[in-house]
């Protein structure tokens, strides 16, 4: 089963409990305004362009069918529109300032890289999928978390909760443990900003509730957008009515990810005015603190 | 008072409010500036003729005769135990004893001493032994050092009598007066007698000029602790007080300024845990006192390190890493499963193999039995050099294998060489041809106490222990083995362009051939991230290093295992480096120890170890050090302390050897050469040792902030 990979991160203390290795699967259902993996959303293999890397060789044009590199006068043009993402530019960049995001990798091979740092998970550790909403591949990653736990690995999958829900019951029984994005507990909000509406995400929840998921819920706290004391009342009730949810993590927007839409060729979407204050979080702890929910 | 952290955690109190000013006070110099105002004692006083008439070892037992009659008496203001290092030359690793203003003699390092026997059996056990021994060898050329050792013990004798009397005088110090009465003359009775043992006879040695490692230190105290706790004779705070004051006038020395390598590098090493020698975990209350001074203080004048095995506790580890966060550099790591395999497979017996320990650095040895010396060579030059011949026209190898072979050949000639010089230096060859020990540099005080001298009649450096090491240290290992990943990518697989042009490149230092540099540095992966084929290539240069190491034993009376290092040394060895095959122009800083070239690893941490482990580390028997530098935000919390177990747990898995984990910041260190007078005490992990960053001089610096960038 083969599955498109952004990035394979090692290392990562942040994607779930103790060290993990975190595998970008590519493609999302959802266009969050904030989203801070930008080369993720599309399914599609992507050329990505870091102009402060470029030397002004010129060997990307060279090599282009399809004429999109112009290098003159100590600048680089690109027409996106042509191109086809064949990645013969990215090949022959010397400096790795073109690289084509999205690579194939058979279930198989993933295993293998991820089984490399084993030695460092100890106990708590292991492979966490994200993205990008990993099920969107969903038979390759079902088949990657299925070949994990056979293999004694702890699995976690990190996910927008926009995806079909059948998936669920096959997915479940192979995932430690799932952490939950809740961009917004207001439906109308949560089409403005990230392109759906919030019920189907809401429904396979409750649904891998159900079906016996450990979850962790992950709030994303964008100032001016979702940081609304009911906002975090409503969560505080989500995690408290799901029979399984050990926890809720608040996440504050940071503006990063913005400088990484350039690289597609698109304006940086970073807003420093969403970064939430420091009131704020404190705020979003103690509610959900006040309502019992333990903040992770 | 603060005790720099990186990474601004508090450091929690436990001490008295006077044992951390002490502690203070000697971090900021005062110790140190005073001892450097006395610098040696003078022989002038003896007449030329005479003095040019005696022989080494009489001016030499002359030298120590005065030093211990002349040398001021140090007592520090509230000092739990007595007996300090006075003499600013001994600071400079030398005798600190001169003629007509002339240094006389060097001292002795790279050893860790017998400590066991002087807190367990005393100071007037190993005078006996010399005794019998003078008796064995009456009337035979072993005579005079036997003599000479006797008269340093009387010597020693002579400064513990001027300590008690000073101490006598003065009613405040009644307690230090009792508890130096019997020791170290006398076995240690109790914990504080035994701290004030080991500290009495380290003194010493240090006032004579040497720099011994400790060694084992919950091992020489553990035992002791543990009875007078059952006793009730001591409290564990009270235990933590004066083992504190160890700690702190170990730093009598630090005395600020400028210095190449730093002002806190006097080898003064620690180990800490581990098993012994029939195998039973050592760590006890004394283990954990000692990490928790090191919290508290963050001195880093005693590098310390843990032996970890598969088993380790994890409350240990825990500690370890909670200790390890403040940064400073104070702890790093053995993997003793890997250390005592390769002493074994070296041919130490398995009891023998469990008691090592360091020699000042990171070398391992066994305590107090082993003389030991390495002798660092930079592969990256040979292969520039001789292999590929400065890159001058004309060089080519059809295959690489063929260019490998040819670098193998000259990496065993040159490590030949260097090892026969230093043979010559020591040993002559008699009338049957056989390679005899010469007398060099006496050093009576420091074969006091390794086995074996004294058994003998020979001194430390004449073969008197019972191991007698000189291990060659390769150095430049990853520069040198990306250098060939890179030729062999480029010239043999993709065929890019030939060897010669490829030589002209170099020449020319990638003058004009900017995008073919950048394709080298860019695209391949190199050693330190987890990418087999270039792991492999170390590896087998590894084996290949040894194998050329092993041939050499049996010649002579040393042994020759093979070790890794460059200490920091990768400076002074850029004006003879060219520019290399992996994209790296003339000048730049390369790798350090067994850690990649800087700006080589993507990968992090994790594929750093596993890069490292690859190799069969159980055949570089003195050791191979790998340095990681983690951001203060990478051990934040909670996550933080599981990621810092996490590497040392799959460092000892995976069959690592001997790992520094340092916490460092690359703004605050920027910040410190800015504004040293803010950083007086933020101490970073050079190599084996521990440096004061702000003493260190402006390209060491330099080489550590571009460590710590990757
Ligand atoms: S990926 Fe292919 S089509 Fe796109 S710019 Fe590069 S060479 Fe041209
Ligand atoms: S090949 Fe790379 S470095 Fe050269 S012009 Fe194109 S993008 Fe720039």
């Amino acid at each position: 089963m083969e599955l498109t990979v952004t990035d394979i991160q090692r290392f990562c203390m942040h994607d779930g409990p103790g060290v993990r290795t975190t595998v970008f699967l590519k493609g999302c259902g959802m266009r969050c305004q904030w989203c801070h993996n930008p080369e993720t959303q599309k399914g599609k293999p992507e050329l990505l362009f870091y102009a402060q890397k470029c030397i002004l060789c010129g060997a990307c044009a060279a090599v282009c069918p399809n004429r999109v590199h112009t290098v003159e006068d100590g600048n680089h043009m690109l027409l996106r529109d042509k191109c086809k993402n064949c990645g013969a530019c990215a090949s022959v960049c010397p400096t790795k300032a073109l690289e084509i995001s999205g690579t194939k990798y058979s279930s198989e091979e993933l295993l293998s890289i991820v089984e490399r740092d084993r030695p460092f998970f100890g106990n708590a550790g292991g492979v966490t999928l994200s993205g990008g909403e990993p099920f969107l591949q969903k038979d390759g990653a079902i088949e990657l978390l299925r070949l994990c736990r056979l293999h004694g690995l702890n699995t976690a999958v990190e996910t927008c909760g926009y995806f079909d829900p059948d998936v669920l019951n096959a997915a479940v029984p192979y995932t430690n443990l799932f952490l939950w994005d809740i961009k917004d507990t207001d439906s109308a909000r949560h089409q403005k900003y990230t392109g759906v509406p919030n019920e189907p995400i809401l429904n396979n929840l409750e649904r891998a509730n159900r079906l016996g998921a450990r979850i962790r819920l992950r709030c994303i706290l964008v100032n001016g957008v979702n940081t609304d004391d009911i906002h975090y009342r409503r969560v505080a009730e989500l995690a408290n009515r799901l029979s399984n949810c050990e926890g809720v993590e608040l996440i504050p927007y940071h503006a990063y990810g913005g400088s990484k839409a350039t690289f597609l060729g698109r304006p940086d979407n970073g807003k420093n005015e969403w970064i939430p204050t420091a009131n704020q979080l404190g705020t979003a702890k103690q509610i959900l603190f006040d309502q019992g929910v333990k903040v992770l | 008072m603060l005790f720099y952290t990186p990474n601004r955690m508090t450091r929690p109190i436990r001490l008295s409010e006077k044992t951390r000013q002490f502690a203070y006070d000697s971090l900021n110099h005062k110790y140190g500036i005073e001892t450097r105002e006395h610098n040696a004692v003078s022989l002038d006083e003896i007449d030329i003729e005479i003095y040019q008439k005696m022989s080494p070892l009489m001016r030499y037992d002359t030298a120590i005769f005065q030093i211990v009659s002349k040398a001021p008496l140090r007592i520090c203001d509230g000092e739990r135990i007595s007996g300090a290092a006075t003499l600013g030359l001994a600071i400079d690793h030398r005798v600190p004893a001169t003629y007509g203003g002339v240094k006389i003699f060097s001292s002795v390092s790279h050893l860790t001493v017998d400590f066991e026997t002087v807190v367990k059996k005393g100071i007037n056990h190993i005078r006996k032994e010399a005794e019998i021994s003078l008796e064995k060898h009456r009337g035979t050329e072993k005579e005079d050092f036997l003599k000479s050792c006797l008269h340093c013990l009387n010597c020693f004798d002579i400064w513990h009598k001027r300590y008690l009397d000073a101490l006598a005088d003065r009613p405040e110090y009644r307690a230090n007066y009792e508890n130096l009465k019997r020791v170290p003359m006398e076995p240690a009775a109790s914990f504080y007698e035994a701290v004030q043992s080991i500290w009495f006879t380290f003194a010493f040695l240090r006032l004579c000029g040497n720099w011994p490692g400790i060694g084992r230190i919950d091992c020489l105290l553990g035992e002791y602790l543990k009875n007078d706790l059952q006793k009730g004779i001591v409290t564990l705070d009270e235990a933590r007080e004066i083992l504190a004051h160890f700690f702190i006038k170990g730093c009598e020395w630090v005395a600020g300024g400028d210095y190449v390598s730093g002002d806190a590098q006097h080898y003064q090493n620690i180990l800490l845990g581990g098993i012994d020698e029939n195998g039973c975990d050592v760590t006890n209350e004394v283990t954990y006192l000692v990490l928790d001074i090191l919290e508290e203080l963050g001195i880093s004048d005693f590098p310390t390190s843990v032996r970890l095995n598969q088993n380790t506790d994890e409350k240990l580890l825990r500690r370890v890493a909670e200790v390890m966060r403040y940064g400073g550099g104070m702890l790093a790591v053995y993997n003793e499963d890997k250390v005592i395999e390769a002493l074994q497979k070296d041919g130490y017996e398995l009891s023998e193999a469990r008691r090592f320990a360091n020699d000042g650095c990171w070398e391992v040895q066994v305590p107090g039995k082993t003389f030991f010396m390495y002798l660092p060579f930079d592969s990256l030059h040979i292969l520039q050099k001789n292999t590929l011949n400065g890159y001058e026209a004309g060089v080519d190898y059809p295959t690489f294998e063929s260019l490998y072979q040819r670098y193998i050949a000259d990496l065993k000639r040159a490590v030949e060489a260097l090892v026969q010089v230093r043979v010559e230096k020591c040993n002559t060859r008699n009338e049957k041809g056989e390679w005899v020990w010469e007398s060099l540099t006496p050093c009576t005080v420091i074969s006091l106490f390794e086995r074996g001298c004294i058994e003998k009649g020979c001194s430390y450096f004449e073969g008197g222990p019972i191991y007698n090491i000189i291990s060659p240290h390769i150095g430049g290992l990853a520069d040198t083995v990306n250098s060939l990943y890179a030729i062999k990518k480029l010239v043999f697989e993709e065929q890019r362009l030939t060897l010669p042009e490829f030589m002209r490149v170099l020449k020319n230092d990638w003058e004009g051939e900017e995008p073919l540099r950048q394709y080298v540095l860019t695209h391949y992966s190199y050693y330190g991230n987890d990418n087999e084929e270039v792991d492999r290539l170390a590896a087998r240069l590894l084996d290949d290093f040894a194998d050329i190491c092993a041939e050499l034993n049996g010649k002579c009376g040393y042994r020759f295992p093979a070790g890794v290092s460059t200490f920091g040394r990768q400076l002074e060895w850029i004006p003879q480096r060219a520019s290399s095959p992996h994209g790296r122009k003339k000048g730049e800083i390369l790798a350090g120890n067994s850690s990649p070239t800087p700006g080589t690893d993507r990968e992090g941490a994790t594929a750093i170890i596993r890069s490292y482990c690859n190799a069969d580390l159980s055949r570089l028997t003195t050791g191979a050090a790998l340095d990681l530098k983690l951001l203060p935000s990478a051990v934040e919390g909670e996550d933080g302390l599981s990621a810092l177990m996490a590497l040392m747990r799959g460092f000892v898995i995976l069959g690592g050897f001997f790992m520094q984990l340092d916490v460092a910041d690359v703004s605050v260190l920027r910040d410190a050469q800015e504004h040293p007078e803010d950083y007086q005490t933020l101490s970073v992990r050079v190599s084996g040792w521990n440096a004061r960053f702000v003493t260190l001089s402006r390209e060491w610096q330099n080489m550590i902030i571009e460590q710590t960038e990757r």
